[in-house]
């Protein structure tokens, strides 16, 4: 049997008596970017935040490359190979923006990874520059307006070299012409190779997003949920067609 | 010969670029070198001995720093440490016969192991819990201390202990030297990769797991590398008063510490050694007026952490110095060019 890249099998958590995510089953392929949409409150955030072990899911199991990471660390599962971002950006406000990402430069995958590389503060300035805010790298992360913070949260997440990467509405706060750069720079990073001394494998992704007119352009599929429920996983161009996800997004006889 | 005055010229050449250059350099470069050569010229025995508790103490207060000002780990019972490092060299001398060289480093390792001890548990907790926590432990060794009396001296604490040196000027030379070398050590720790995690945890442990690094290896690592120093300075303490006694873990002794550190500015390591210089031999100076001592000295940590609310010797250096806008060197704050870019200041 060949094992899938990401397998997930009846991811269930609750709080008190709301589900917030009921019985999710879906894997992927490592080439795959993924999107995940659904309305306010469908449980997004929190299938992630499952994912990286920030929340204890009630049941079910998470297999990445044929390894169970329910019930491991944090930061276990990040040297793993899976990187997130926060939806409320959490940067180290009174740090440089450069030190920010040099955190990301100092866990121990990273430093596995680029051990051809003598300064940590190059590798982590080639992150920066990936997502574009290089030249404000020696400023304090507190002076950085939303829409670079969420650059900010990319770059740290893309300094530990993920083989899966979580976004967490990456467009958000960002204007228009922010987010064509940054749907391209993600589309970069998808297909790999180097950005100066930093190295990506060109993960897969997994991209929550309420901005679909600009995550169709991205991702290959597309898994919709609604009240913690799967209820459509498909192409985008079957998504947008499909009796169920009108439904949740406009609610009964939309069409 | 050349190769001697190569190196001269590479030294000289240092000091005129990169110390004289800052007043804080320079300041600190005289403070080394006046306390290095200050029984040259003076060996008044009530001077020295200020002095010598003085640097005793400033290494505690930047060891609170290290723990609770860059890695954010509240502590209010850092006395605990101190009395551990204290205890620790008292009873390893007088029961072992470890003469002080030996039980100072050894104290510091038993305060490294409280460390771990209390670090332990309070892993999860943070901000007030983890205070309200820690102001407990040096209050339960203090009971313990008083419940065998036979061991640890009870009230009356372990004395009798071996002096730190034979004559006041040696006891001077290794509190300050000890003093200097830790206080070095620490500000390189502060300044290295270690202390880029230990600040990031301040701001927003999550966010620091969410980028691979194990947090609570590190929180150890501070309560440990805390726990050493403070331990060191509590032995030096126990060797140089010949006593330790239990006031070295009351509550004031804790919070002594906080005041020390809060004063002179928290997560710069220089604002609490600082502090407790001006601090220590207020408390001194104010014998005059005995009376309203306390009372004068809890009036100027109020005035000054009114109006410099992050502390004295930041907001002195910030006076002295700015930083350039494009490339973040300091300069003095009577350049109007940055010195290594030459942008505009301000």
């Amino acid at each position: 049997m060949t094992q899938s890249f990401l397998e997930i099998k009846g991811l269930s958590k609750s709080f008190g008596g709301l589900r917030a995510v009921n019985d999710v089953t879906f894997s992927m392929e490592r080439n795959q970017v993924l999107g995940l949409i659904g309305p306010n409150g469908a449980g997004k955030t929190t299938l992630l935040r499952l994912m990286t072990g920030i929340l204890k899911p009630d049941g079910g199991s998470v297999r990445f490359m044929g390894k169970e990471i329910v019930g491991r660390k944090t930061w276990d599962i990040v040297n793993m190979g899976i990187a997130c971002t926060f939806q409320n950006m959490r940067p180290f406000r009174r740090l440089p923006i450069i030190a920010n990402v040099m955190v990301s430069c100092l866990s121990p995958r990273a430093m596995k990874r680029g051990e051809w590389v003598k300064r940590l503060g190059a590798k982590a300035m080639d992150a920066l520059e990936f997502s574009g805010i290089s030249d404000m790298a020696l400023e304090k992360a507190s002076t950085l307006s939303q829409g670079d913070l969420k650059r900010l949260e990319v770059a740290r997440a893309v300094a530990t070299e993920p083989d899966l990467l979580l976004l967490d509405e990456p467009f958000g706060g960002l204007s228009p012409a922010e987010t064509d750069l940054m749907a391209k720079s993600i589309r970069r990073l998808h297909k790999g190779g180097r950005f100066g001394r930093l190295h990506s494998e060109g993960p897969a992704m997994i991209i929550v997003e309420h901005k679909l007119q600009w995550l169709m352009k991205i991702v290959d599929r597309i898994i919709v949920l609604n009240f913690g429920n799967l209820i459509a996983d498909g192409t985008p161009d079957e998504i947008v067609k499909n009796p169920f996800v009108i439904e949740a997004y406009l609610g009964k006889g939309g069409t | 010969m050349n190769l001697i005055f190569f190196y001269l010229r590479k030294l000289f050449s240092i000091i005129k670029n990169e110390v004289l250059v800052l007043p804080s350099r320079v300041v600190a470069g005289i403070f080394f070198l006046a306390l290095l050569l200050l029984p040259l010229f003076t060996e008044d025995p009530y001077l020295l001995r200020i002095l010598t508790l003085t640097s005793i103490f400033a290494i505690l207060a930047a060891s609170w720093d290290l723990l609770s000002g860059f890695t954010g780990q509240m502590n209010f019972g850092h006395a605990l440490f101190f009395g551990v490092g204290a205890y620790g060299a008292a009873m390893l001398n007088k029961y072992a016969g470890i003469p002080p060289w030996g039980t100072i480093p050894l104290g510091g390792l038993a305060a490294v192991m409280a460390g771990l001890i209390i670090g332990i548990p309070c892993l999860r907790l943070r901000g007030t819990y983890l205070a309200l926590t820690t102001l407990a432990f040096p209050i339960i060794l203090m009971g313990l201390v008083f419940a065998f009396p036979d061991f640890t001296g009870g009230e009356l604490g372990i004395s009798g202990i071996a002096r730190l040196a034979r004559s006041r000027v040696a006891s001077y030379y290794i509190a300050v030297i000890v003093m200097l070398c830790l206080c070095t050590i620490m500000w390189k720790i502060t300044d290295s990769n270690t202390g880029i995690i230990f600040h990031a945890i301040r701001e927003d442990e999550l966010a620091v797991r969410a980028s691979g690094i194990n947090t609570t290896r590190y929180k150890l690592l501070a309560f440990s590398l805390s726990g050493f120093f403070a331990g060191i300075s509590g032995g030096l303490f126990a060797h140089f008063m010949r006593i330790a006694g239990p006031s070295t873990l009351e509550v004031s002794m804790s919070f002594q510490v906080v005041i020390w550190a809060i004063f002179g500015g928290i997560a710069t390591i220089y604002g609490p050694i600082g502090a407790v210089f001006v601090l220590f031999p207020l408390m001194e100076i104010l014998r005059f007026w005995q009376d309203y001592r306390i009372l004068m000295f809890a009036c100027i940590v109020l005035l000054i952490l009114l109006y410099m609310p992050d502390g004295l010797f930041r907001w002195l250096r910030d006076k002295a110095e700015k930083e350039c806008p494009r490339c973040k060197i300091r300069n003095v704050a009577m350049r109007h060019t940055c010195r290594i870019c030459t942008a505009a200041l301000d």
